[in-house]
């Protein structure tokens, strides 16, 4: 039966292409460099008249190398002023002078001030809120000193960088994997709600074994899920696992599944665990659309995507993510795939096996070469 | 429909469960000693879960196969299927309401908004009696424990019950919450979800 012919992988081509993609975000991922940010000021209040000398560390930044570093404070589109003297200490250092002027342009104290420092190697560094301008003298007619033209001729960054956000810094990275196992699981539990509608309706048991393989992965790459979201949210909220409902309804949803291996592994009848394991796959996977979507979304969350936070889209996903973003999707995807179908042929071997050494076992319903 | 004349025969099993509730009632009350208004809606529902859980497992479990056999020749799966539901939901009704007499009597009754508290509570328990319905449904065919029935059915309980807690507290002018009927319409949302799907799904399970 196996000649010299059949010995090879079958559907290499999106094996291979899976793995190449992942490949391809791991490396690209980890490697493609944050673009430049602010980390720290020395001073983040002033009075509207100050001389101010702010020192700056920046983060991936070159101030010291590049040669023509500006910088600005900017109070509305119509309102900036540009420091006077700017001088770089190390690469990310920088010490940059502004004067205040005396006629603030508005009634409102403290006015919030976003500071801008460009350079040609680093391009335009924004970091908004930075300086708190208390509100001394109010004269909203002699805004003079203020420069009302609006600022342009900013340098671009150069090559491919990933946006620097302040409280995500290097864990941006984690877009591709955590974000992306979600997305997989969702599809992988979608082929098994498949299948499990497919046994359903058929009565045919290779329909059963597949359903059960591709939940028995997406529930894997749940689990995946949780984790890296307990890492990322080490870094970004500074505990594994804060009291949140889009996170407590994710532990949940896995229990629910959980569950279902219980179930399955709590009868050796074919048929009846075909059928109540279908049954349930189906049920939980209707019970996960409100667990994750809705309740998460009409009450308070921290995580994006939930209570007013913006998920995907927006400033947070650039081109440069969605560069890495969406060939992880597709490639954990694949690479799930792949799981699942070693999972069918390990379980339909399985089955013949048992089949072949007892004769009296329940015969296997409908079974057809599972290979 | 016959059949819910016929569970309300076994008087004695009935009985047990609402002993079972008052001790439940008598000894949160005891440990407790005084309950305030937060501990009240949360202990209302979670007495009111463990016990339903207690008392619906032995409505598919006590009957022998024979007795299946039976209603599989004389009705619809559909018709056997509501019919569970229904007299599920008319027992938690019951349980709830008797668990909700003891507390009133023993600690009181905080709910201010009677209308929201009353629907909601009527949508909640009309999903928690399907869920356990559906539930005990596949840990019967499964020869199943009582251990894996609270497996399967509390995280899937969870959503509504959620919602349950959040409508009760809003009911009992703890928290204030404009937009309250949204979870209202949520729990008749998945109540009916889940409704269909086990219409839906039933003959399939009903036929081993």
């Amino acid at each position: 039966m196996m000649n010299e012919q059949n010995i090879r992988v079958k559907g290499i081509y999106w094996k291979a292409a899976g793995c190449l993609l992942f490949l391809y975000v791991l490396i690209g991922g980890m490697i493609v460099p944050l673009k430049s940010g602010v980390t720290q000021l020395s001073t983040t209040s002033a009075s509207s008249g100050d001389t101010l000398a702010i020192t700056v560390t920046g983060y991936n930044t070159h101030f010291a190398e590049a040669k023509n570093n500006r910088a600005w404070l900017k109070i509305d589109s119509a309102h900036h002023i540009q420091s006077y003297n700017v001088k770089a200490i190390d690469e990310n250092d920088i010490v940059l002078s502004f004067a205040i002027p005396n006629a603030m342009p508005t009634n409102e104290t403290p006015v919030a001030a976003t500071l801008l420092i460009d350079n040609e190697i680093d391009g335009v560094i924004v970091q908004p809120n930075a300086i708190f301008i208390t509100n001394t003298r109010t004269d909203t007619t002699a805004s003079a000193t203020w420069m009302a033209s609006a600022l342009g001729d900013f340098n671009k960054v150069q090559g491919i960088k990933f946006p620097y956000r302040n409280i995500l810094n290097e864990t941006i990275r984690n877009t591709f994997f955590h974000v992306a196992l979600w997305f997989a699981m969702f599809a992988l539990l979608f082929a098994g709600v498949y299948y499990a509608i497919q046994y359903l309706r058929t009565g045919d048991y290779t329909m059963d074994i597949k359903s059960a393989s591709y939940t028995k992965v997406a529930i894997l790459y749940g689990m995946m899920g949780l984790l890296t979201g307990a890492i990322w949210g080490k870094f970004t909220w500074g505990t594994y696992w804060p009291n949140d409902i889009k996170l407590n309804m994710a532990a949940v949803a896995m229990m629910m599944y959980v569950a279902y291996l219980i179930l399955r592994g709590s009868t050796t009848d074919y048929d009846k665990r075909a059928k109540t394991s279908a049954s349930y796959s189906i049920f939980a996977f209707l019970a996960l659309i409100p667990l994750l979507f809705i309740i998460p979304r009409i009450n308070d969350s921290l995580h994006p995507g939930n209570g007013g936070n913006p998920a995907l889209g927006g400033e947070d996903l650039d081109h440069t993510l969605r560069l890495f973003f969406y060939p992880s999707i597709i490639a954990q995807i694949l690479l799930g795939l792949w799981m699942g179908q070693l999972l069918i042929r390990y379980e339909a071997i399985k089955e013949r096996l048992l089949s072949k050494n007892k004769i009296n076992q329940t015969p296997i319903v409908g079974q057809s070469n599972p290979i | 429909m016959k059949d819910l004349a016929v569970e309300f025969r076994q008087k004695y099993a009935i009985a047990g469960i609402f002993l079972f509730v008052f001790v439940m009632v008598f000894l949160v009350f005891k440990a407790y000693g005084t309950i305030n208004a937060r501990e009240w809606s949360i202990l209302i529902w979670v007495i009111l879960l463990f016990t339903g859980l207690n008392a619906i497992i032995k409505s598919f479990m006590q009957e022998s196969s024979g007795t299946y056999l039976y209603y599989y020749t004389l009705i619809e799966p559909i018709e056997l299927l509501v019919s569970k539901i229904i007299y599920n939901f008319v027992l938690l009704t019951l349980l709830f309401l008797f668990i909700i007499g003891l507390m009133f009597v023993f600690v009181g009754f905080p709910v201010k908004d009677l209308s929201l508290f009353s629907i909601a509570s009527l949508g909640g328990i009309l999903g928690i009696s399907a869920i356990f319905t559906f539930v005990s449904i596949i840990s019967a065919t499964d020869k199943g424990s009582g251990t894996m029935m609270s497996i399967l059915a509390l995280p899937l309980i969870l959503p509504i019950f959620l919602l349950l807690l959040k409508t009760t507290t809003v009911s009992a002018r703890l928290i204030s919450d404009t937009s309250v009927y949204d979870d209202v319409m949520l729990i008749y949302g998945l109540d009916s979800m889940l409704i269909g799907l086990m219409i839906f799904l039933f003959p399939n399970l009903w036929r081993s």
